[in-house]
């Protein structure tokens, strides 16, 4: 009797395995097996038709500690970081504070508009906004009916601004996109708890710091690293906003892999692999410094 | 029951792109079955399903490879207003004078790079089977592809061409090795065309502009922008093509024995000083971005003046309210005289993949080797200006311009293409051009030049120590 019970057990056991394998064999070929590929070509140099060992072995790595392109474009990638996600998680904490209100009307209607941005194309608000802020473009126009300025600014073309204008947009683009997070979070907090405060005599502000923030905790964590791990690996706004420049001034750390993989002609994959993988320990550093100073269970 | 019979239609279809999916990567073999199931609508027994699973699939791998006929090439080339029809001109020509059954396939793809990249595929996978017969390629670009993937294409050293006939400056990008490896189609002789009505408001002639020094230049320049509003240059700033050119009208490069050749060089530095002087002073608008460059400054009318390659010549014509009132002519110097260079441009290159490679060279010998029915054709239907110098002597070439106020610019331009002085050339000319750009972008705003060019000389020299 006991041995047929633990076969019936090793049976159903065998049955979940049966039902994983085609997920793990698809994750392993598609996702893994490149990885593994990648991690080697990254010890390689040369055109991707002969590929060689480098010499020495983690000559790519060293390499980009002296490339200066690489570096300047990690100072960009951060100063997008250190600037945009801030502004844009309180941006998104306001609007989903305004938008939880019970007694606010058209609430769905608001919700669909500032969630809105996301459900565009990278490539096309890019684009939008590359136009918007072209030297003969509407932001200039009106700037100058308004008698803000006297004469059009070169936004794209300088570094200064062309920076303001990315963090605008990626502002725009993914503020609405946090907020979603947050307003469902926020409908997770028992109204109770509120009324407890209230209660208690605790003010509005006192309500969000005491309340709101420790139960949004996780969702807080969460978005703090999706937000890092998108803004390290930017792109599509490098790319089709400002192409990095001007004069690399605007080059992201992904735009860089790009160019030195695709763009120009120069095809060196294994720089690029290296690259990447340096930009990955960045992500998994950093995620891993939020999720500690995140976690206070103990 | 209504949930379930959706799951099942989900998984089914889910299944059924998966399985299509695999099918197409794969040669025959085991996606045959199903690929078979899709083709074959005749309820055949199973082992003829399999057979005309197998041919099916042969068929849809020879028609994006390249062809297998007898009297049949494939080629790529990307632009349909400017190439292809210089393509198709070639074709109509061969078959008409000396091969009925010959047929071209022109495959349009939508961008030069695309056939860049793909050869970076084809040489990284090893697999060059899905390359055409020929391609057009463009030849800054030629050096590094054959030099990284000596695999891809192969040499047409053979091919009966007198290369004589050709502008020797052009050649030289397709050369490698002491041998030839492509037939040249277009002409990147630079022109510098200004607004004639312009000029005169400011008292000047477009001989007045010809042989001159950048110095003069400039001061005309100043003079135009103060009483018209407009630049008497524009340049997209972001691939500066000015510093090339000017320079290579000096008859200097920015590569010497195959190292940058920047700060040490007398005439690059002046170059760089004159083209930073040009955009403090409002002589020369740098563009954002090469769409800034030709919609806004010269499809918007800002410029009294455009120098590049003589392919901008489309770009200019575009505006129909200036019909009439240009004039092209030589490039001014550092020290007077009359200035030649040349910028982009293309050839046509057979690849490994040709499996009838004496056929290519017959088909690219009789057309672009000097045939002026295929030159006559491709410039009247694609604007295509040749560099093979006896081809540019035909009445077709010779005829005067309506929008370039009858002047005869095509002869002209294949006339200056014999002047373009050989300049070294390397495989990282457009990594060149992107950091001296930024040099040039960075000073203009304020930077001292020489800490920049610097800077550019340090981060060619890192990029080629790969």
């Amino acid at each position: 009797m006991e041995t047929k019970k633990s076969s019936v057990l090793a049976k159903q056991h065998r049955a979940g395995w049966y039902f994983l394998t085609p997920a793990t064999a698809l994750i392993v070929i598609m996702a893994f097996w490149p990885i593994l590929n990648a991690f080697i070509m990254s010890f390689k140099t040369g055109s991707s038709a002969s590929m060689k060992w480098a010499s020495p072995f983690i000559y790519n790595y060293q390499r980009m500690f002296q490339d200066k392109l690489f570096i300047r474009s990690v100072g960009n990638t951060f100063f997008y970081l250190i600037i945009q996600v801030p502004i844009m998680l309180v941006l998104a904490m306001v609007l989903a504070q305004l938008l939880n209100n019970k007694d606010l009307k058209f609430k769905g209607v608001f919700r669909t508009c500032i969630f809105l941005p996301c459900a565009t194309a990278l490539v096309s608000y890019s684009l939008i906004f590359k136009s918007m802020f072209a030297t003969q473009g509407l932001v200039n126009a009106a700037l100058l009916k308004a008698g803000l300025i006297s004469e059009n600014i070169n936004f794209i073309g300088t570094t200064s601004t062309a920076r303001l204008v990315i963090i605008l947009a990626l502002i725009w683009r993914w503020t609405g996109y946090n907020m979603v997070f947050y307003l469902a979070g926020l409908q997770n907090i028992e109204y109770s708890v509120y009324e407890a405060a209230k209660i208690d005599g605790a003010n509005a502000w006192q309500t969000f710091w005491m309340i709101t923030v420790p139960l949004l905790r996780p969702t807080i964590i969460m978005t703090v690293i999706m937000s890092i791990n998108g803004t390290l690996q930017l792109f599509d706004e490098s790319v089709n906003l400002t192409s990095g420049g001007p004069a690399n001034s605007t080059i992201t750390m992904s735009h860089y892999i790009y160019n030195n993989s695709f763009g120009k002609g120069v095809a060196n994959f294994g720089y690029s692999t290296a690259l990447s993988f340096i930009v990955f320990i960045m992500v998994a550093i950093l995620a891993l410094i939020n999720l500690k100073v995140g976690d206070q269970r103990d | 029951m209504k949930k379930k019979l959706v799951s099942v239609l989900l998984v089914a279809s889910m299944t059924a792109t998966l399985l299509a999916g695999c099918g197409s990567s794969d040669n025959g073999g085991s996606a045959s079955t199903d690929s078979s199931a899709t083709t074959d609508t005749a309820a055949d027994t199973s082992s003829d399903d399999s057979a005309a699973a197998d041919t099916s699939s042969d068929d849809s791998s020879s028609s994006d490879a390249a062809a297998t006929g007898e009297n049949k090439l494939t080629l790529n080339a990307w632009d349909a207003s400017f190439n292809i029809p210089a393509m198709q001109a070639a074709a109509d020509d061969y078959k008409k004078n000396v091969d009925d059954t010959f047929e071209l396939e022109i495959i349009e793809i939508s961008q030069s790079s695309d056939i860049e990249d793909a050869i970076t595929l084809a040489g990284s996978s090893g697999d060059y089977s899905n390359l055409p017969d020929i391609t057009l390629f463009q030849d800054h670009w030629i050096q590094k592809y054959v030099a990284d993937y000596p695999d891809a294409f192969q040499d047409i050293d053979d091919a009966d061409i007198n290369w004589d006939d050709f502008s020797q400056e052009k050649l030289s990008y397709s050369t490698i090795g002491g041998k030839h490896y492509g037939v040249p189609v277009d002409n990147g002789t630079a022109i510098f065309a200004y607004r004639t009505d312009i000029l005169e408001e400011c008292g000047y002639t477009i001989d007045d502009m010809t042989g001159i020094t950048w110095d003069k230049f400039i001061e005309i320049g100043e003079e135009v922008y103060k009483k018209t509003g407009k630049y008497l240059l524009s340049m997209d700033g972001d691939g500066n093509d000015l510093i090339y050119m000017m320079l290579q009208a000096e008859g200097a490069s920015q590569f010497k024995d195959g190292k940058p050749y920047i700060t040490e060089n007398e005439k690059l530095v002046k170059v760089c000083e004159k083209i930073v002087e040009m955009a403090q002073k409002n002589v020369c608008y740098l563009a954002n971005d090469w769409s800034d460059y030709t919609d806004q400054t010269i499809q918007g009318d800002m410029v009294a003046g455009v120098m590049n390659g003589n392919w901008i010549i489309p770009t200019i014509e575009k505006l129909d309210a200036n019909s009439g009132k240009w004039e092209i002519t030589t490039l001014p110097t550092l020290e007077g005289g009359e200035g030649y260079a040349s910028n982009g441009g293309s050839s046509l290159y057979v690849t490994s993949n040709c499996k009838n490679p004496e056929l290519a060279k017959k088909f690219l010998a009789y057309t672009f080797g000097g045939s002026t029915e295929t030159y006559d054709a491709a410039l009247k239907n694609g604007g295509v200006i040749t560099c093979c110098l006896s081809a540019g002597k035909s009445d077709v070439y010779n005829e005067g311009v309506e929008y370039f106020n009858g002047q005869p610019i095509y002869a002209k331009v294949v006339e200056m293409g014999g002047h373009v002085p050989t300049v070294e050339q390397n495989d990282f000319h457009y990594t060149c051009r992107q950091y001296m750009a930024a040099a040039i972008i960075n000073a203009r705003d304020g930077a001292d030049l020489m800490t920049e060019l610097q800077a550019a000389e340090d981060n060619l020299k890192f990029a080629m120590e790969q």
